[in-house]
């Protein structure tokens, strides 16, 4: 049973589609890496999957359930993470307020532990109002308190975006380690293509609201064949 | 449709009211005319509270004051003085006078710079409580509770007042409907939607909102008048909190933020309120009660937005909606020649002198000191948290810094706001795409061009000349072909395109930018790039970039300042810093996961992972 499986989604916005029939599915543990320009889809995939945008065609089944017509909560209780690309955070909320209310398993301590692994600079902040941290330091809050959960699949709108290179690189063994230990699985839309081919098993590039080319990163031309769809 | 139809149309539905307003007593009966007369007046009080509210977005419950100031203006003048023609223009004087007065105070107070949008409501909450109370604490010179009867007035008959209030309220509601469709009036959605935003384009919001502000009052005002003179009794009940909080439910009930809808509301609750007062004398508040609860529960947006929409789905089902609206503005180049930039001064175009920034106990930023000339572009680099983005902001606005000195083309910012660092050549694009959700591309422009070019107050531009940097951007990003497209559905990069231009569109001389290409493929960084190079090289801008990818920096910076821990620890050539111990360390890392950071494809990645 797919962890996720999506057929036929079409959504967007009042007049406008973006994306276009497409179809995937994620077995449990993997993650996809989803490409592409600008304006092609990739951010309205998740908001669509999460339930923020219409479907207008198309179904979608996480674990099996029917997830076609559940508004947001129920899609987010049904285990689905949604790291947003803005305005993602409680920012008049202390660290800790925004882990808390986000984390809603009895052992909190338990679930801090696991940001500590992920982001140990947190835990001396957690008294810290999230809206006084860097753009970078509350991307690293969103994604630790997305793994903390305990989220079965997380939905990650270009995570990297604002991040120095070298969390960049930690941030890729957060989310591999994250996936081994808990079997997370993920769907991950990125503009930043070394790490994106680094994390992910698959990729696929959207255009224009459809998949143009998949393929796993463990072929050798991927890099390449990615490319030839980014710079045209 | 051109504009000059557009306008005629407007006039020609104004004039037709105009007419139904002239034939309103020789349909109606006496107690009809009699009642609406001084619902006509309401809805002209109403009419402001929706330019406050619906498009300033300023809840106010404190329209009744003006409306009382110019009533009793004319109570108070024709009970003391006596009525006289010349009393009469005293008294108008005063009303408009006093309320402008006040209007200022308040105006004052709730929107001066540091005020929040809920701090303007509790004034305007307070403010009809303080003048009820001046007007019972009056004695016999403001007739306390009874309020002032009695006194002599205009010898005009009750279809001439009908005439008159009517007369008066489609002439506000044209003006006003004119002047929210022009360009001027888009600013006051661009502020309600995004006030930092204008302020950062240059725009003093606080400014315009006491400027309109004024307008209401004196609106109100001479509604008041008018009401003073037609009834021959003034009572505190009109400046009462009671009364104040009625027009904000009238206008919630027509449909707030289209201004006919809270005319409409305003005179069909009102004269049904007289009807139902003399039917049902007990009840009638429940009823009216109820209704108001049914039709908010039911229709949120109010009463016009649905009367709007039946006949247009009725239209829809015989004829199909063209997909995308054609857009009205065409863009043009902007000639050099006649730029409009802040004239370069003397010494570097930015300098920043023992900058030290703390938030509480906490030190952000310490000892900062550097300098930029105009024709460099330098790049920000430092960890998550060094303090690039408040150095940005401490750059942008003169009162972010703790202490030190800032001088942009030469001169102190000292402790200016952001408006008036822009007008210093200061231009910031933000690090999270900052624009106007609800205004399209080109709207978004205009706004941004409001400060080079006064927007007219009726007109709209169909026009847009933009500075060549800014037509750049656009074209590369394809954004001029999605010029009516509200910027809400814009993909994340596009709308970091779409903040860089409206930066660009300032023509500044310093620029801010903070990870400008941020959610923009390799291809469009590299091209965003060569503008900024264009831009420097040619142009002589400073341009000061926040940025991660390094690759990016060595191609387009001549300088790097890496901030650490709140202080500059390195500040050299792009070599310098890339081969620098200490920036491995703490910034690019190792690349232990494997990710290598150089973007452009090399051998070592074409290798089977």
């Amino acid at each position: 049973m797919s962890a996720l499986s999506v057929e036929n989604l079409s959504s967007g916005y009042a007049g406008a589609v973006v994306l276009r029939e497409v179809s995937l599915a994620l077995a449990p543990g993997e993650i996809l890496a989803v490409l592409g320009k600008n304006g092609m889809g990739k951010s309205t995939l998740l908001k669509a999957v999460m339930g923020f945008l219409p479907k207008m065609t198309g179904t979608v089944a996480i674990s099996g359930s029917e997830a076609t017509r559940l508004s947001p909560h129920r899609v987010a209780r049904l285990g689905v993470g949604y790291v947003a690309q803005e305005k993602a955070l409680f920012q008049d909320m202390s660290v800790e307020e925004n882990l808390r209310l986000a984390i809603r398993r009895p052992d909190f301590e338990a679930a801090l532990a696991e940001v500590e692994a992920s982001f140990p600079f947190l835990l001396q902040r957690l008294k810290q109002r999230a809206g006084t941290l860097s753009g970078g330091e509350q991307k690293m809050l969103l994604m630790a308190r997305s793994l903390a959960t305990g989220a079965k699949l997380l939905l990650v709108d270009e995570i990297t975006e604002g991040l120095q290179p070298s969390v960049i690189d930690r941030l890729a063994g957060v989310i591999r380690s994250a996936r081994e230990r808990h079997g997370t699985t993920m769907l991950l839309v990125e503009q930043h293509l070394p790490f994106a081919l680094a994390v992910a098993d698959r990729w696929a590039v959207l255009d224009r609201g459809e998949f143009a080319e998949t393929g796993a990163t463990s072929e050798p031309d991927s890099r390449a064949r990615v490319l030839k769809h980014l710079s045209v | 449709m051109t504009e000059a139809r557009r306008l005629s149309l407007i006039l020609a539905v104004a004039l037709a009211a105009l007419a139904a307003i002239f034939a309103g007593p020789y349909v109606l009966d006496t107690y009809s005319v009699n009642v609406l007369t001084r619902s006509l007046l309401y809805a002209a009080v109403a009419l402001t509270v929706d330019l406050l509210w619906g498009f300033l977005g300023i809840l106010t419950f404190g329209q009744s004051v003006f409306f009382a100031c110019g009533a009793y203006a004319a109570g108070l003048v024709f009970t003391h003085m006596d009525f006289s023609t010349s009393n009469a223009f005293l008294a108008l004087g005063l009303g408009v006078g006093g309320a402008l007065l006040v209007a200022a105070i308040v105006g004052w107070l709730a929107f001066w710079h540091g005020a929040s949008a809920l701090y303007a409501s509790v004034i305007t909450l307070v403010l009809p409580i303080v003048a009820t109370q001046l007007l019972y604490s009056g004695g016999t010179f403001t007739g306390s509770s009874s309020g002032l009867s009695g006194f002599m007035s205009f010898d005009l008959s009750m279809e001439a007042w009908f005439w008159l209030s009517g007369s008066f309220l489609v002439g506000v509601t044209t003006l006003a409907y004119i002047f929210v469709k022009s360009d001027a009036g888009r600013l006051l959605v661009a502020v309600r939607e995004n006030e930092q935003r204008c302020k950062y384009l240059g725009l003093d919001t606080s400014r315009l909102k006491i400027l309109v502000y004024l307008a209401c009052a004196a609106i109100a005002a001479v509604a008041g008048y008018i009401y003073a003179g037609y009834a021959m009794v003034v009572a505190p009940e009109l400046a009462g909190f009671v009364f104040g909080t009625e027009l904000v439910i009238w206008t919630a009930l027509g449909g707030r933020g289209t201004l006919l809808g809270p005319v409409f509301g305003a005179l069909i609750v009102d004269y049904e309120s007289a009807q139902l007062a003399g039917d049902y004398p007990f009840v009638w508040q429940l009823i009216i009660g109820t209704l108001f609860v049914l039709v908010i529960v039911a229709f949120p947006r109010g009463l016009l937005p649905v009367v709007f929409d039946v006949p247009r789905k009725l239209l829809g089902l015989l004829r199909p909606r063209t997909a995308a609206p054609a857009t009205s503005v065409t863009l043009s180049t902007l000639d050099p020649a006649s730029t409009q930039g802040v004239e370069p001064g003397d010494g570097p175009a930015l300098a920043v002198a023992d900058v030290v920034k703390r938030f509480g106990s906490l030190t952000v930023l310490e000892g900062i000191d550097f300098e930029a000339r105009a024709g460099e572009l330098v790049s920000l680099v430092g960890p998550n948290g060094a303090g690039k983005t408040t150095l940005m902001r401490c750059i942008a606005d003169g009162a972010e810094r703790s202490a030190g000195t800032i001088k942009v083309n030469g001169y102190d910012i000292g402790r200016k706001p952001p408006e008036a660092c822009v007008a210093l050549g200061v231009g910031r694009k933000f690090q999270m795409a900052n624009v106007f959700e609800t205004l399209t591309v080109a709207q978004c422009l205009q706004i941004a061009r409001v400060r080079h070019a006064r927007p007219s107050l009726w007109r709209r531009a169909s026009d847009l000349p933009l500075p060549e940097a800014a037509m750049h951007v656009l074209a590369t990003t394809g954004l001029d072909r999605q010029l009516a497209t509200p910027a809400h559905l814009l993909s994340h990069g596009m709308k970091q395109a779409l903040e860089l231009s409206m930066v660009l569109a300032l023509e500044p001389r310093v620029l801010l930018l903070d990870e400008p290409t941020a959610g923009l493929t390799k291809t469009e960084r590299m091209q965003i790039g060569a503008i900024l190079i264009d831009l420097a090289k040619k142009q002589g801008l400073c341009v000061l970039l926040v940025e991660h990818d390094l690759d990016f920096v060595r191609e387009i910076s001549s300088r790097v300042i890496v901030l650490h821990q709140g202080r500059i620890v390195l500040d050299g050539s792009v070599e310098e810093v890339v081969a620098s111990e200490l920036v491995k360390q703490v910034y690019a890392g190792s690349g232990h996961a494997g990710i290598d950071h150089e973007t452009a494809p090399t051998p070592s990645q074409e290798m089977p992972a």
